[in-house]
């Protein structure tokens, strides 16, 4: 029964060894010619601009948390998704006010503007 | 010792092992990371359960939101490094003793036990179908609880992240 | 199944008031930009609808949804007292400055006075641990951001914090119970686990049965932090000084309340054999759990009232008073019989009374004064006679004197533990207590009366005639009840009865 996963950790061991290949691969065969601008942080080619050790808006944090809220109301409806034929308009209805309940939420949070990022 | 006994002590040492480094690192960066390991060797601990969904669960909750959050929480802190943990290693002996006899007597009481044995063995296919019967027929009242405790949560990380 | 949802949500209509309650009163705060306070009348109007809704689930002893909610006699008495509690601590916040101050979010304070009260109803009914535990946390989850309302205030952020860690601490503890007595039962709600109990399958003396004494333990740590019963009281005084005075009123009496509400069912549901004709409960064999409450109950007492001694802010005095009334009350519950419970009850209703008062009379003076010392108290029978007199008459009902209605309560109780043979011990404990918790109650009073404040601290202090009204709603009740209280008992006799399946 354990056999099912055995797909998953295929693809575990598989990244895994790529990752570490990868990155080694680039250690062993490459050429090693060091100079200042290839030693400088990589920011996606940009030049960096101060240090990456800043201090973080609070805002990132109230996203987070309401992510995490809405995060678990997905793994509630999951499994209903699963059986929602078997369930019908009955579990339908009870989801229904599940959501509503958490949209009550939401449209606080958009009504209060708390998403909005002056 | 079985396949199944191997993976299971791989996973339970790659959960206390990270587990400790979340204890005992002094960087709260480094704690934060760890813990991801940890979470990760429970969520594999529940699929050797045949827990398949709460394996999931603990991933996308844990894993996907709650360790994200703590990691803002870090770095919404002033230095992001070699923050200096203030509350360092106090009493620690009383502390050893009360944790020792705590830690002796669950692990007495758990490995002696004569634990409840359900009849019959978990569907192999999953227990996400049976998960979802439950919540909307037995478990309806929790269910819709539940909902009000996230909804209040929602108001009050609103609430709390308020500007001055 | 449809059947079974809509005979079940026909008995929860005060529940289902309050959860509309919740939602217009977060969203009329959008309306009512200008008067922000106003949402307070939102909330009133919600809490008395569910008030009066209460009516009808009078004389229902079943069970919903299942048997996750217990709508009984014992519930609906609980409720009563939340209710009631509820309505005054809104009319305290609608008179209350720290809110007032703060106006702009009166909006969120009162949909989360709202949640909370809806959490502790749920509290008295749960009969299933799951149930048990998400009703403590939605009562947690809102006490948690109302103690830390006060944004500006630093010991209010203080409390807060501190409320959240104690919080997940006992949380988790509970958590842990409730997982070992699934383990060992394979039950969630309390009647299969006793079902289960009552087959024998864990018996006295095996390790099973260390677990569960474990187990049971764990869960009294998440009881016990509602109720601020040592060992779990720690955050109670930094909450109860930081809070906004009137969340500390409503969690010293309604919280409270609700968390007596659920622990009595726990313990008298789960362990019970029979209750035989005279209202004792004989419990299963080899589960007596009446050692474990009566040794949390002295230390309960003996801390609260000892360190009390030790307090200059009045706030936090009346924290550690309240840690010792959890104590005094506990004893009710090791009785482990009707006349136990009806004691506490009783107890309840005077506790809330009084309780509530003092924190009204603390709340005033500190608006006029601006100080919630105890030394600051001095002369305030020649300053304010009317508000002085009825914080004196509290405080002889908190230390249980005749003719109050303390008095009365404390009298059951003590009469409830004489009726059980083998703890005389406990009585005797209890009333050292008392004669202990005279002495700082006493303080208080003679700062009052037999002393001058300064010079400058000795003009009148002119309270509104709102305000003596306001503090005579407590104080009178607080004597007519200590004199006539026969309806009283008899309401809590009536509604001793628990769903027992």
């Amino acid at each position: 029964m354990l056999l099912e996963y055995l797909p998953l950790v295929l693809v575990l061991a598989v990244s895994l060894i790529f990752g570490i290949v990868a990155t080694n691969a680039s250690w062993l065969f490459g050429p090693r010619r060091p100079d200042p601008e290839k030693l400088s942080t990589y920011e996606s080619g940009m030049t960096p601009v101060r240090t990456a050790r800043q201090r973080f808006s609070v805002r990132f944090y109230m996203v987070a948390m309401l992510f995490i809220v809405f995060d678990i109301e997905v793994v509630f409806m999951y499994p209903w998704a699963v059986r929602f034929k078997d369930l019908g308009w009955f579990g339908f209805w009870e989801m229904l006010v599940f959501v509503g309940i958490l949209m009550v939420g939401y449209g606080y949070i958009v009504k209060k503007g708390a998403l909005e990022w002056d | 010792m079985e396949l199944t006994d191997i993976i299971f002590y791989i996973f339970a040492l790659v959960t206390i092992g990270s587990a400790m480094i979340v204890v005992f690192s002094r960087n709260l960066v480094y704690s934060a990371f760890s813990l991801m390991f940890t979470f990760l060797g429970v969520a594999g601990l529940y699929v050797l359960l045949l827990a398949d969904f709460l394996a999931v669960t603990q991933l996308m909750i844990y894993v996907g939101g709650i360790l994200v959050l703590m990691i803002f929480g870090v770095m919404l802190t002033h230095r992001v490094v070699n923050v200096e943990i203030s509350s360092g290693a106090m009493r620690v002996i009383p502390a050893t003793i009360v944790v020792g006899v705590f830690l002796g007597t669950l692990l007495l009481v758990l490995t002696r036990t004569k634990w409840m044995v359900m009849e019959g063995s978990p569907d192999v296919i999953g227990t996400t179908s049976m998960i979802g019967t439950a919540l909307v027929t037995d478990y309806l009242l929790p269910f819709e609880v539940s909902g009000v405790v996230l909804l209040v949560a929602i108001v009050a990380a609103a609430f709390m992240a308020r500007k001055r | 199944m449809n059947e079974i949802i809509q005979s079940s949500l026909s008995l929860l209509w005060p529940e289902l008031t309050l959860t509309v309650t919740f939602i217009l009163t977060l969203f009329s705060q959008f309306a009512l930009r200008k008067a922000p306070m106003h949402s307070g009348y939102v909330a009133l109007a919600g809490f008395l609808l569910a008030f009066l809704l209460l009516g009808t689930q009078g004389g229902s002893d079943a069970s919903v949804f299942g048997v996750m909610l217990a709508v009984d006699p014992f519930a609906v008495f609980f409720k009563y007292l939340i209710i009631i509690s509820g309505i005054l601590v809104l009319g305290f916040s609608l008179q209350s400055e720290e809110i007032r101050n703060n106006a702009e979010h009166a909006g969120e304070y009162f949909a989360f006075l709202t949640s909370m009260t809806l959490g502790m109803f749920l509290m008295a009914g749960a009969s299933n641990l799951l149930m048990m535990y998400l009703s403590i946390e939605l009562v947690s989850l809102s006490s948690y951001v109302l103690s830390g309302y006060l944004r500006n205030v630093e010991r209010s952020n203080e409390a807060a914090l501190k409320y959240v860690i104690f919080g997940a601490v006992s949380s988790g503890l509970m958590l842990y119970g409730i997982s070992l007595i699934y383990g060992l039962t394979g039950a969630l709600d309390i009647y299969s686990m006793r079902d289960v109990l009552a087959t024998g399958a864990v018996m006295p003396g095996s390790w099973a049965f260390a677990t569960l004494v474990a187990a049971v333990i764990l869960i009294i740590g998440g009881f016990g932090y509602k109720i601020s019963a040592v060992p779990f009281h720690y955050w109670t005084p930094d909450v109860y000084e930081g809070a906004p005075i009137t969340i500390t009123a409503y969690l010293s009496v309604a919280s409270k309340a609700a968390g007596f509400a659920i622990m009595i069912r726990f313990f008298k549901v789960a362990f019970l054999n029979t209750v035989s004709a005279d209202g004792a409960w004989e419990v299963l064999a080899g589960m007596n759990w009446e050692l474990i409450i009566a040794v949390i109950s002295v230390l309960t007492m003996t801390l609260g009232n000892l360190v009390a001694l030790w307090q200059d802010n009045l706030k936090r005095m009346l924290a550690y008073s309240s840690i010792a009334h959890a104590g005094y009350m506990l004893m009710g519950l090791v009785v482990a019989t009707d006349n136990g419970i009806a004691a506490i009850m009783v107890y309840f209703v005077m506790y809330l009374i009084m309780n509530l008062g003092a924190f009204y009379v603390v709340m005033v003076v500190a608006q006029k004064t601006g100080s919630e010392d105890i030394d600051d108290y001095r002369g305030l029978a020649y300053r304010a006679p009317w508000v002085a007199g009825a914080m004196a008459i509290f405080l002889v009902s908190l230390t249980g004197l005749p003719p109050t209605a303390g008095f009365i309560g404390k009298l059951w109780i003590f009469a409830a533990v004489l009726s059980k043979p083998g703890f005389v011990w406990l009585a005797i404990i209890g009333v050292i207590n008392s004669v202990i918790s005279l002495y700082y109650y006493a303080r208080v009073f003679r700062n009052m009366y037999l002393r001058q404040g300064d010079e400058e601290k000795a003009q009148p202090i002119l309270f509104g005639s709102r305000t003596i009204a306001g503090s005579l709603i407590f104080a009178v009740p607080t004597i007519v009840f200590g004199l006539y209280f026969g309806p009283i008992l008899e309401w809590a006799k009536n509604s001793v009865t628990l769903f027992l399946r």
